[in-house]
Formats: C-alpha cells, structure tokens, sequence
C-alpha cells in the first residue's frame, strides 16, 4: 500500500480518455501498458500528446496504409466518397463490435457531425458535392443533345438502360418479390436461347426475365427479347424496345444475334400467350410455327426453357373484346376487373409472387445447322420444348400455395 | 480489279454524274466521256461531253464507235411526285441505254438505286439483305421508278449473263455539298419527326457513293449490293450528330391523316416532310455483308464520321459570308487556268509538228 503511495500514477490516459490508474515505472513516467505510446510521443517530457501531434500521426499511419494498398493491386480506384456509402460500410461493419465500441464510436460521430455543422470546410464540400452532381447531369443531357453516345447496330443504348434499370430492379426485388432458380443453366458466354412462357396482357414477363438474368447472372449478360411486329407500330413503346436491345421477332433476326454469341429470349407462344384469358391461365397455346427453333438449329445454340409462374395473374383478363381491338388496330382487347372501368388505373399489375425457373438447356449440336429445313424434326423440337415448359409450369404451380404470397 | 479503258457516264450533267466525272479525271489511262442534255454545271476538266439524250436510238452506235467498256448509268431524275416525264426518262431511258449496251458489246453496267425500295415495314427485319423483294408501298416518284428499273434488271440479267450489272442500293445520301432528302431534312428549319418513333437508319458519304461507283466499274461482281456507311444510327442520335437535337414531333396519325388534307389545299408537303413518312416510322437497314465479301469495298466515311463533317461544314457556312462558294470558285478557276494551258501546249506542239492540222481548241 505504502509503496504504492510513494511511486507516481502513469500520465498517459486510457483509450477511453480517462486517467489511467496502473503505478509508473520506476524509470518512466508511464505504466507497462503505455510505455511503448509513450516511446513514440513526440513530446519527450512525457505530457498529453499535443491533438496536433495525434493528427500528424493518424495521417502518416494511414497514407502507409493507402500506399500498402496501393502496391497491392495497383489498378484498383475507391469508389467516390458519398456520406450514404460510410454510413452503408458503419452499418456492415458495426455488429463485428462490441456493443460498448460500437457505441462509443457513434458518440463519436456524431459529435463530429454537430461540431462540422459550424465547420467551413463542410460546407465547402456540400457544395462541392452538389457542384460535381449537377455538373455531371448537364454533362449527361449535353452529350444527349450532341449524339456523343454509343449506341449499337440494333439500337440498343447502355445510357437508356441504366437509367431504366432501377426501376426495373424495384419491380423485380420489391414488387413481384421474384425467386429465380437454375440461372446457372445460362451459359457465361456463347449462345443461347430462351424460351419462356408469355402472359398477362403486357409484355412485364420479358421485362422481368432480362433483369433476372441481369441481376442473377453473375455475368450480367443482356437478353435480347424478339418481340411481335405489332409493337414497331406503336409510338414510344417502339423506340424503348429498341434502345433496350430488343429486336423484332423473325427467324432472320433471331439467328443473327444467336450467330453474334448474344442471349435470346423468344416467346413462342406471341400475342395468344398475352392475350390468354384468366380461365385459360397456365395453358400454354400453340408454340408458334417452330421458328424459334429453327433459329437455334441453324446457330448451333441451345434452347433453354424458361418458366415463369405469377404473370398470369398480374391482370385478370375476363374478355376479350374482338369489335374494339378491331376498331383501334390492337390484336385484341383485353377487359379486366379495373381495365378500361378506371382508366389509367387499370394498368396497375397485381403484385402476385413470382418464380421464374430456368431450365436444363437442350443441346442442339447433335442435329447440325441443315436441320432446320428439316419439318419433322422442327415439330418434334418444337412440342419437346413446349412440354417441358409447362411440365416446369406445373411443377411450380403443385409448390405454390397462395398467389400474392407464394 | 481490272480498270476499263472508256467509260460512258449517263447523265454527265446531273450532279452525281458531274462527280463521277470530276473523279474519274484523275484517273490515269482513262477516257471518260459523258452523255447529258445539258452539260455540267461546272466544268469538269478531262471530260469528253457529248451534248445528246441517252434515249438517241443511234446511242449504240456511238458507243460501238468509242469502243465503250464499261457503263455508268446515273440519268436519273430524283423526285417525290409521279411524272411521266420523270418515268420515261428514268425507266425508258435505262431500258434504251441497257439495250444499246447489248448492241454495242459493253461488258460491264453500273447503276445506281436505293435501299429505300425495300420499303420501311414494321415486320422489317433489323438487316435487310438484297434477296428480299423490294415492297415499298411507292408513292414517290423515285422509289416507283428504280423498283421498275430493278424489276427489268433481274429479267435483263438472265437474258445477258455476258454483261456483268451491277446495282448499288445506297440508303440516305448526306454530305456538304449534296441535295438529297436527307440533307434537306436536316438543313429544314422545323425538323418534323413522327413523335414516339425513332427508327434505324443508315448513311452514305456522297464521296463514298462516287468512290462505290467507281469500285464497281472496275469490279467484276454481278448482282445487287447494299452500300452503306458503317454504323446504324436511331433517328435521334442521327439528327443530334446532324446538328438538329431538337426536333418537332408530330402525332404520326396527325401526319399520315393530314397530309392529304395539305395536299389538296396546295401545300408543298414534300417539302414539309423531304423523307416519306413511313421511312421516319419504321427501319429500313440494308445487310452490308454481300458489299464487304463480294463487292470488296468499305466506305472512307462511316455514318457517324459524315454526320461530323456535314454538321461543321454547315456551322461553318454561318462564318463564311458566301458559304464557302469562294473557295469552290478558286478550285474552278484553277481548273479552267490548267485545261486552256494544256490545250495551248497541245496546240504550239502541233505547230511545231508542222502546223497542218488545227488543234481543237476547246477554250472556255
């Protein structure tokens, strides 16, 4: 007790800031534990370390960090500092800590963002910040308005796309809570053919297949859908199909963009998969004239079915009006239990739960490219594919218990 | 490649005949004469004019005579209204002009069309190839008449393995010099486009059509090819690159109801919308793979290249009080300083030789 009474407590303070309570070492005038701080301290008469010194310090630390990374993979740019990106990484990284570091940490922080507020510094970056944000929208709408961007020789435009992409995500993730399985049947690179089941009165399932495969496949490749020679006549929805990569559906076409090592999807059931009538739902129609297949025979590209289960139910067709899809040129006319009674509302989908399965691709390499003049073997493909569709069809729909909720 | 020795261009006097000839004049080893009514607005210096409809029944003769090889057929007469006179000589004179090359044993016809003939259809595949049979519901007079002209090619063809034709179907024309509907679209004031639609389109260099021209003369490859700039560009990138990025954008049932209406109270529609509406609607893509393999030829500019240069020439043009005619001038007047040396040369050698005979003295 008395001996401990006669040396001097440690000078250093704790990590947590307080005073620390070990004695000092008989030579020093810190304990064991901040013997080695103490070493480095740039003050050699072993007082509080100036902040200013702290700062020197943490900055040398860290650029020996940035220049270890940097050696490391020398190609590598962090992303774009953004206060939604730290606080995204805290968020990641705070359940690794211990409940009181954790804690103590955010106290921290936010000490920091109060006192910032006052700080001129932080207002200088705002302003940079949304300074670099315009900046770059008028760069954007700029190059738009010069035709400086790349577009492709079937019209497809990545800028377009990303700005679509979001929304199609939101459908995909949130709407339709979609479950997509077998994705590793899509191969990383080279041909190929989907072949899905069309339905619900819009075109939503093509929609959703290409952000499946964008969003599940680890190669993010792009679906090329071939649509039906209606929509070229239709304003808008013409030129975004385009732009999305999306083509129209002739045989010419299809084996065009097979022989270009892109990923097609053809619906061949057309417009009579679309315009099924709710009583009809999960009754595949008649796999068009097997020109899809003809298509895959001549690339030498597998065919791989595609099912996809909740998109019947997305509007519920009760009739098809023949006098008034004739009167405005619409291959048919669908009336549901909102469409056209509430107008523009009736375009609104029901967010039904949906899965979209890919299946086993079926090989085509067996037959060779001059099979495709060959009716037999056309048919036989073409009734082969459409059974294994609504086999998978059926085999989704014995699992599914409830329609909104899967 | 074997080059001919004479070359016949129809139409010498037309613009894209004037630019063959002013092309072909650089040409080495070459006699290059030309067939119009009405000579070349500008001179084209080592051009054999010869003033004479190419409908003359004796132009067998004459072709005979020159010991002609090889044709160019660019008599032509582009416009979007049905003419007879129009028809007759499009469609007649070629017959007349082919029949004469059969006479006369040339062995080799080029001439000029459209990929417009195709049509714009909205079941258009995205890369039209030249087997597809043209389909253009044709009310222009141009597109009627080269779909007549091809119709009477594929029979002439059969008839005559012997003569090696050639067809180049050449989509939009752009350029700064050139008047073709695609330079008037975008030199209009109030670019009209159909709202909603942005169709594929495709371009040619007017050098590139001169030089495909010229390719072919000297090309032993029967048989239609699309020629075509590389790069297929929407509507609305074409006119951003075209300097037009804002266009006006007409309800397309307005347009196709209106029009008529226009028509029948004296309203130059042609001149309101230069490209049909339908080839504004829909796409009309030709397949360039026959003109890479079998025609051997790619095109200098490609679209987006040619887009560049017609729009800074024409922001240029703004700068340059006459437009840049002066500088077009000066290239004249040195080509006329050259051509009346050279025949006064011609003319001192012949005096030295003995001075009997005259030189033609072609001075302007």
């Amino acid at each position: 007790m008395s001996s401990n009474d006669s040396r001097p407590r440690c000078a250093a303070l704790t990590k947590a800031g307080q005073p620390c309570k070990n004695d000092a070492l008989a030579d020093a005038p810190f304990c064991r534990v901040h013997e080695g701080v103490a070493a480095n301290a740039a003050s050699p008469a072993g007082a509080e370390p100036s902040p200013e010194v702290l700062r020197q310090e943490l900055s040398l630390e860290l650029d020996n960090l940035i220049a270890r990374v940097e050696n490391a993979s020398s190609d590598y740019r962090p992303p774009p500092f953004s206060p939604q990106a730290l606080l995204g990484l805290l968020n990641q990284n705070l359940r690794r800590l211990s409940p009181e570091a954790a804690q103590d940490l955010l106290h921290r922080l936010r000490g920091y963002v109060n006192s910032d507020l006052l700080d001129l510094d932080t207002w200088k970056g705002i302003w940079y910040i949304i300074n670099y944000a315009l900046q770059q929208q008028t760069d954007t709408v700029k190059r738009r308005f010069s035709g400086e961007y790349e577009t492709d020789d079937w019209g497809m435009d990545p800028e377009f796309l990303s700005i679509i992409q979001p929304f199609l995500t939101f459908m995909y993730r949130r709407y339709w809570r979609i479950e997509t399985s077998g994705i590793e049947n899509i191969p990383a690179d080279g041909p190929a053919l989907l072949t899905p089941n069309h339905s619900g009165q819009l075109p939503w399932d093509g929609a959703m297949v290409g952000t499946a495969v964008y969003l599940e496949h680890p190669e993010q490749r792009l679906v090329r859908s071939l649509y039906a020679s209606w929509f070229p006549t239709l304003p808008f929805l013409s030129s975004i199909f385009v732009k999305a990569g999306q083509t129209l559906a002739s045989v010419e076409n299809g084996t065009r963009l097979l022989e270009e090592n892109q990923l097609v999807a053809v619906y061949p059931e057309g417009i009579k998969g679309v315009g099924k009538l709710y009583k009809d739902r999960y009754r595949l129609a008649r796999f068009g004239r097997g020109g899809f297949v003809r298509m895959a025979l001549r690339a030498q590209a597998p065919i791989i079915p595609v099912s996809v289960v909740g998109a019947e139910e997305t509007y519920m067709s009760l009739y098809k009006s023949e006098t008034i899809a004739r009167l405005i040129g619409f291959p048919f006319f669908p009336i549901t239990p909102t469409w056209p009674l509430l107008g523009l509302f009736g375009f609104i989908p029901v967010p039904s739960k949906w899965y979209i399965d890919f299946g086993e691709p079926i090989p085509m390499a067996q037959y060779g490219p001059e099979a495709a003049n060959n009716l037999v073997l056309v048919s036989q493909l073409t009734d082969q594919v459409r059974n294994i569709v609504q086999q998978m069809i059926h085999d989704r729909l014995a699992q599914r218990r409830s329609v909104l909720f899967g | 490649m074997v080059q001919p020795k004479t070359v016949l261009i129809t139409g010498a006097g037309g613009y894209w005949g004037m630019r063959l000839a002013a092309r072909l004049a650089s040409v080495p080893d070459l006699h290059v004469i030309g067939l119009d009514t009405t000579a070349p607005r500008e001179g084209v210096k080592g051009l054999d004019f010869v003033q004479t409809d190419v409908r003359n029944p004796l132009l067998a003769d004459f072709l005979r005579e020159e010991k002609v090889e090889a044709v160019c057929h660019l008599a032509f007469v582009e416009s979007n209204r049905r003419s007879e006179a129009n028809f007759d000589l499009n469609v007649m004179g070629a017959m007349k002009v082919f029949g004469a090359c059969t006479a006369a044993g040339v062995s080799k016809i080029v001439c000029r069309s459209s990929t417009a003939i195709y049509g714009a259809h909205p079941d258009n595949p995205a890369f039209l190839s030249e087997e597809r049979v043209p389909a253009a519901k044709s009310h222009t007079g141009s597109v009627r008449d080269w779909m007549e002209i091809e119709a009477f090619c594929n029979g002439f063809r059969s008839q005559w393995p012997d003569i090696t034709l050639s067809i180049l179907r050449f989509p939009s024309i752009i350029g700064p010099a050139a008047d073709t509907p695609m330079t008037r679209f975008l030199r209009s004031k109030l670019t009209p486009t159909l709202m909603g639609f942005d169709p594929l389109m495709q371009l040619i260099h007017e050098a590139d059509v001169v030089e495909a021209l010229w390719h072919s003369l000297c090309q032993d490859a029967p048989g239609v090819f699309n020629v075509a700039a590389e790069g297929v560009l929407p509507l609305s990138r074409l006119m951003a690159l075209g300097g037009k990025p804002i266009a006006a954008p007409v309800f397309h049932l307005a347009a196709y109801w209106g029009n008529p209406v226009l028509g029948a109270v004296g309203m130059p529609v042609g001149r309101v919308w230069p490209i049909e509406l339908d080839y504004l609607r829909y796409p009309w893509v030709g397949d360039l793979c026959k003109m890479r393999e079998d025609l051997d030829f790619t095109p200098a500019y490609s679209a987006v290249s040619a887009l560049r240069e017609f729009t800074a020439r024409r922001r240029l043009a703004h700068y340059t009080s006459d437009g840049g005619k002066s500088a077009q001038d000066e290239e004249l007047l040195r080509d006329t300083i050259e051509r009346r040396r050279r025949s006064r040369q011609r003319a001192v050698s012949l005096d030295a030789q003995g001075g009997l005979e005259q030189g033609e003295e072609d001075l302007i």
